[in-house]
């Protein structure tokens, strides 16, 4: 009996021992937790999940058409960064299950891998968008447009283009940002704003283009981003208490809507 | 040929030394997509990019992390090593424990798991820890995925 009563007290204490502290001090990590430095930026899609929630908004209109082909840019950091808004580009044109928008931004993705020396995963990938754009098969295309992103960082870092890598997620980024502005400003809530609450990835962006090649951030366009990541901190990066006023819902799409702007000049036929 | 010597020590050591390690950390990933099946069939997107390392026994890593509120979250956790006890758990940014489900690696060998639900959209803190193990350096893995 006291055997028994004392090997249920066991595993008692070590059931307890097991569980995880209910609260820990952030501020104060124990030294041998080291934080990984790697910073996961979400996919679009983990973005756009949230958004099918929320309700049905217009996408029809936060769409920015193409007129035809993306032609590539001559420097490689806004190639980079435009083949990130043409991506999230494709996911906008997803809500608004508009085919013809996504054949067009498969056939885009492909001009500016090519321009990257990366096409040769990226066509296999092109050719399942436009696949599942011609079924209607509108998760599929999500999925593959994903997947394109995956493709695109994987086959960058095989040729050592970290940088560029980056630079395809802050573009595809910039453009969602851009659009989850215009979502949340035609129907204000502190509910939808706080999708805008995102400090962690505006700091590695903020570290990744601080990082990168004097020769890279020499592009005027990078300039530009980089100062613009600046400038939108402090309106995305409020303590966790904060709200995110309509006032900044609208600087945020002004900055995010100028930056686009920028990435995508050259760019069209 | 003498010159040759230190070269091909230098190439066997890469062959033989760096493959392994290689080989743990795409192991524990393994086990952690493994960890991960059931809830995929439960509609779950699995993310291709992971975290992974190697820690000693009672060593704890702290990842941050953006989530997202109106996203469910399931963070998977995998190591190759059959007898050690690992575990993950999830923090909200002011350090209060989120996770609404959790297992160690002692309901399911090689693999831990949280859930959350986040209540707020911002930044969230992913504790992993080998609790137990009966090597020096355990090698791990961390996959996620929402729905």
């Amino acid at each position: 009996m006291k055997k028994a009563l004392f090997l249920a007290l066991a595993a008692l204490t070590s059931s307890v021992l097991a569980e995880p502290a209910a609260h820990i001090d952030v501020t104060k990590l124990p030294t041998q937790s080291k934080m990984i430095d790697d910073v996961v930026v979400p996919v679009p899609s983990e973005i756009f999940a949230v958004l099918d929630k929320l309700g049905k908004p217009n996408w029809v209109a936060v769409q920015h058409k193409m007129n035809g082909v993306v032609q590539a840019p001559s420097e490689q950091p806004q190639i980079a960064l435009l083949l990130g808004v043409v991506i999230a580009e494709g996911f906008i044109a997803v809500e608004a299950e508009d085919a013809a928008e996504v054949k067009q931004i498969g056939k885009s993705v492909l001009n500016l891998t090519k321009a990257l020396g990366v096409q040769k995963k990226a066509q296999m990938r092109a050719k399942a968008i436009t696949d599942a754009a011609e079924a209607k098969d509108w998760p599929g295309v999500r999925k593959q447009l994903d997947k394109a992103l995956d493709d695109v960082s994987d086959a960058m870092k095989e040729l050592n283009s970290v940088e560029l890598s980056h630079l395809v997620s802050l573009g595809g980024w910039l453009r969602g940002t851009e659009a989850l502005t215009v979502v949340v400003e035609k129907q204000y809530t502190k509910d939808g704003a706080e999708l805008l609450h995102q400090p962690i990835l505006l700091d590695a962006f903020e570290k990744r283009l601080a990082n990168l090649k004097p020769k890279r951030k020499l592009n005027p366009v990078v300039n530009k981003v980089q100062k613009g990541v600046l400038e939108i901190r402090p309106l995305m990066g409020l303590p966790e208490s904060g709200d995110i006023s309509e006032k900044s819902v609208k600087e945020i799409g002004a900055i995010t809507s100028a930056l686009v702007k920028e990435i995508t000049s050259k760019s069209q036929p | 040929m003498k010159r040759l010597i230190p070269l091909l020590l230098v190439l066997l050591c890469l062959a033989f030394g760096a493959s392994p390690a290689r080989a743990t950390i795409d192991d524990a990933l393994s086990f952690a997509l493994e960890a991960a099946d059931p809830y995929v069939k439960e509609g779950f997107t699995v993310r291709e990019d992971y975290w992974g390392g190697d820690l000693a026994v009672k060593q704890t890593k702290a990842i941050v992390h953006q989530l997202f509120k109106g996203n469910e979250y399931w963070f998977w956790m995998g190591t190759d090593s059959k007898n050690a006890k690992i575990s993950v758990h999830i923090y909200d940014s002011d350090g209060n424990l989120a996770e609404v489900e959790a297992f160690d690696s002692s309901k399911k060998a090689h693999m831990a798991g949280a859930r959350v639900q986040p209540k707020k959209t911002g930044t969230y803190y992913l504790i992993v820890e080998v609790e137990k193990s009966t090597t020096e350096r355990t090698t791990w893995s961390l996959a996620y995925g929402f729905k």
